[in-house]
């Protein structure tokens, strides 16, 4: 019997005691976001979606040989100029095999592949995930969702 | 006609039911085949598999620093450390030395990995007793912190891809030892409030205390480790005992239990997590200067041999086995998950418990299957 009235005490007693540490919580600013009108940033060193400034590019091959899913297609053809500089063929990524590792954008001699901000990286077609490396506007649909 | 005649003339039919793998307190896909007497379990079967993905196949056909994103979806809870134990295991096989620098933000980056795991790891178990979202959802919170640290050091939030053989990817940014530290000033009263809901209440108590007692002989028979084989009274701490990086230049304890219940296990857990605070904080009050960083496209090639190197992760001993022919790729790995072995335990522990005991067992084990299937 006493075991009993104890045991209702104790209940009581750490109620009282968690409830104090959810009141606690009460008076704190909210840490969550109202997610689709507030937008968190994303950090300096986010690893968005794979990107390209073409004119930096030395085609020399290293983001391709080392990435681990093997989703980026590099073409290199030799140039119409007197110096027969490389140009390229095409410059495919497949962002449905693209795991996000960053090592393309960390072996890259001369930083022409990075990776950028873009975190809302759902789409309705499945093409959409072959992405042309060498267009301008790949991904100004991504960038702004509301843009049709 | 006598007792026992009658008993069995009225019984209930043992009948056999899968629990999971599409079940809310199996942690990812675990299916658990049940022989239930009424409400008591009397046997019990672990399926494993549906999570496979070949890893250790994959391994033998990428070179040594293409596999490191791969070992952040083994424990994708841990995958700091997941790396840790990887590159740990290339560099022995290499016999390569690490710089200073680099060592400590290891360190770092390991300990409060092992805190966001365990954060999870005792809040989601706590739900699975029907605490449901409060504790949680301030677990989560805590982890925020944490994650966002690691995403401001290399870019994710989840899959780090942090560790390098010979270092790691980038060096910590600017003001980056001022936020650990402001992380540890602020996760140390937290794990006391934590504790204030838990540790007396009554409820948390009475379905923890003597339940799924795992004696020290029978975690050691099964290879069972880390907070599991603790929880046990086995004191046994490869950041002690076998010490890798920096480990014996820190002081910190090890929590062992006495019990081997879900209780201790819960409770090792806790405790564990101040320790790695005391870890973390002595490592960025003492983090010495240098370049930890190292060329990604390196492609190396270990002398013809194999070796095995095993750390501490948050659920147990991860340990990698290595053979090497010479070439750019591994000729073998195979991967020795904690997870796997503390499982195998699970149906000794619920034999006999009642069905939603048989959860509070599997939750205090916080096993994770991305290492279990890998
Ligand atoms: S981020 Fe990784 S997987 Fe994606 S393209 Fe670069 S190297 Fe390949
Ligand atoms: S590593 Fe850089 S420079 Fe070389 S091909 Fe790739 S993007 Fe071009």
């Amino acid at each position: 019997m006493i075991k009993y009235f104890t045991c209702i005490i104790s209940g009581i007693w750490n109620l009282a005691k968690g409830l104090f540490v959810t009141l606690k919580n009460v008076f704190v600013k909210p840490v969550t976001l109202q997610y689709p009108t507030q937008k968190l940033e994303m950090t300096q060193r986010y690893r968005g979606l794979v990107d390209l400034y073409p004119e930096k590019c030395i085609k020399c091959g290293q983001c391709v040989k080392i990435c681990p899913t093997a989703c980026l297609d590099l073409s290199v053809k030799a140039g119409e100029g007197a110096d027969k500089k490389k140009e390229f063929g095409h410059f495919k990524y497949n962002m449905e095999l693209c795991c996000f590792c960053g090592l393309c954008e960390q072996v890259c001699p001369t930083q022409a592949i990075y990776m950028n901000k873009i975190y809302e990286i759902a789409v309705y077609e499945h093409g959409k995930l072959h992405i042309d490396l060498l267009d301008k506007d790949k991904y100004d649909e991504w960038a702004n969702p509301d843009v049709k | 006609m006598d007792d026992t005649s009658l008993k069995e003339d009225i019984g209930t039919e043992e009948f056999w039911v899968n629990m999971g793998p599409q079940h809310p307190s199996t942690h990812g896909v675990l299916r658990l085949e049940l022989k239930l007497s009424g409400e008591t379990v009397v046997d019990g079967i672990v399926h494993i598999g549906y999570l496979h993905r070949s890893m250790e196949k994959i391994a033998e056909n990428r070179t040594y620093t293409q596999f490191i994103p791969f070992t952040d979806r083994l424990d994708y809870l841990a995958s700091m450390n997941n790396n840790l134990a990887y590159v740990l295991a290339v560099e022995k096989l290499m016999g390569i030395e690490v710089s200073d620098r680099a060592k400590y933000i290891r360190v770092i980056m390991a300990e409060l990995g092992r805190i966001a795991s365990h954060l999870f790891g005792i809040t989601t178990f706590v739900q699975d007793l029907g605490a449901f979202a409060t504790p949680l959802f301030y677990g989560m919170r805590e982890r925020e912190k944490i994650v966002e640290l690691f995403d401001d050091v290399c870019g994710q939030r989840l899959t780090y891809n942090y560790m390098r053989v010979g270092g790691v990817s980038r060096d910590l940014p600017n003001g980056a030892d001022g936020k650990i530290k402001g992380i540890i000033k602020y996760l140390r009263p937290k794990f006391d409030d934590l504790e204030a809901l838990f540790n007396s209440n009554p409820i948390f108590t009475a379905r923890t205390r003597g339940v799924g007692v795992l004696t020290a002989s029978k975690a050691v028979n099964y290879g069972v480790t880390g907070p599991n084989l603790r929880a046990s009274g086995v004191k046994w701490d490869l950041r002690k005992d076998e010490p890798y990086l920096c480990y014996d230049k820190f002081t910190f304890d090890i929590p062992v239990g006495n019990n081997g219940d879900a209780w201790d296990r819960y409770k090792v857990r806790m405790d564990e997590m101040r320790q790695s605070l005391r870890i973390a904080e002595q490592a960025v009050l003492g983090l010495p200067e240098g370049d930890p960083t190292v060329k990604a496209g390196r492609i190396f090639r270990p002398e013809p041999g194999e070796t095995y190197m095993r750390s501490e992760n948050p659920r147990g001993e991860l340990g990698f086995y290595i053979v090497s022919d010479g070439s750019p790729i591994p000729f073998r790995m195979k991967i020795r998950s904690p997870s796997f072995s503390n499982i195998a335990v699970l149906p000794d522990l619920i034999r006999g418990l009642k069905i939603a005991d048989a959860v509070c067992v599997l939750g205090s084990l916080d096993v994770v299957m991305g290492e279990i299937d890998r």
